[in-house]
């Protein structure tokens, strides 16, 4: 009963990331405007729904998601990240988004088990 | 069950992800670093990818045996907008760890997360 996944099932391929990631915004934040009691909600919504469509892959890896929304208002924001991992097996995927009133800024790690 | 067995499928105490420890690690180089700057647009995009890679090299070195580490920095303005930053892992609860910390001047706001996950 043994079954042995090719490269293409096991490896993590940053489009399907990035589909995943964008169809959770979508999803949970869409064409809302900025709410400040709202936001707690959109960042859990779209970190968990990231989560458990990555889980759904099947893919041996470990996944570390996190998303940011800032209200616009003309102020700058930036991100960055540095990794100490296996640069052949493990890798990331970032996303932003953004409509009329915020930005949103997804970022998945993948790490091979 | 004699001999020993050469695979650690577990870190051992010592080695252990250990967030107070790494927590401070963030601490001192974002204080280092950011105590008094402000927010310059064209500067922000290389200061923080130095500022990731510095607190990598610190975490790397402070002894967390077979972790594999991610840096997350994240720097904004401070003009009274609203921002919120969340996180959730698929990992091994017993053996990885994140630990964070917060930094804030008048000027702007810096967010560190660092993530650890044991390489069995």
């Amino acid at each position: 009963m043994d079954e042995y996944q090719t490269e293409e099932e096991t490896a993590f391929v940053v489009e399907d990331v990035s589909t995943i990631i964008k169809e959770s915004v979508e999803a949970a934040i869409g064409g809302n405007a900025y709410q400040h009691s709202r936001v707690n909600q959109w960042t859990t919504s779209v970190v968990e729904q990231c989560l458990s469509q990555l889980s759904k892959l099947g893919k041996p890896f470990k996944y570390i998601v996190t998303c940011i929304i800032m209200q616009k208002n003309g102020a700058g924001l930036q991100t960055a990240s540095a990794c100490f991992w296996d640069n052949t097996t493990d890798d990331s995927c970032a996303v932003r988004w953004e409509n009329k009133s915020m930005y949103c800024i997804v970022s998945v790690f993948g790490l091979a088990i | 069950m004699e001999g020993s067995d050469t695979y650690l499928i577990r870190p051992n105490h010592q080695h252990k992800f250990k967030p107070a420890i790494v927590k401070e690690c963030i601490r001192e180089i974002v204080r280092e670093q950011l105590s008094g700057l402000k927010y310059e647009p064209e500067e922000v995009s290389e200061l923080s990818r130095s500022l990731a890679e510095c607190i990598k090299d610190k975490v790397k070195n402070a002894g967390f045996d077979r972790y594999k580490l991610v840096v997350q920095v994240v720097i904004g303005e401070q003009r009274g907008q609203g921002v919120k930053m969340s996180s959730r892992c698929l990992w091994d609860a017993d053996t990885d760890n994140y630990a964070e910390d917060v930094f804030m001047n008048d000027s702007l706001f810096c967010v560190v997360a660092v993530f650890g996950s044991y390489y069995y």
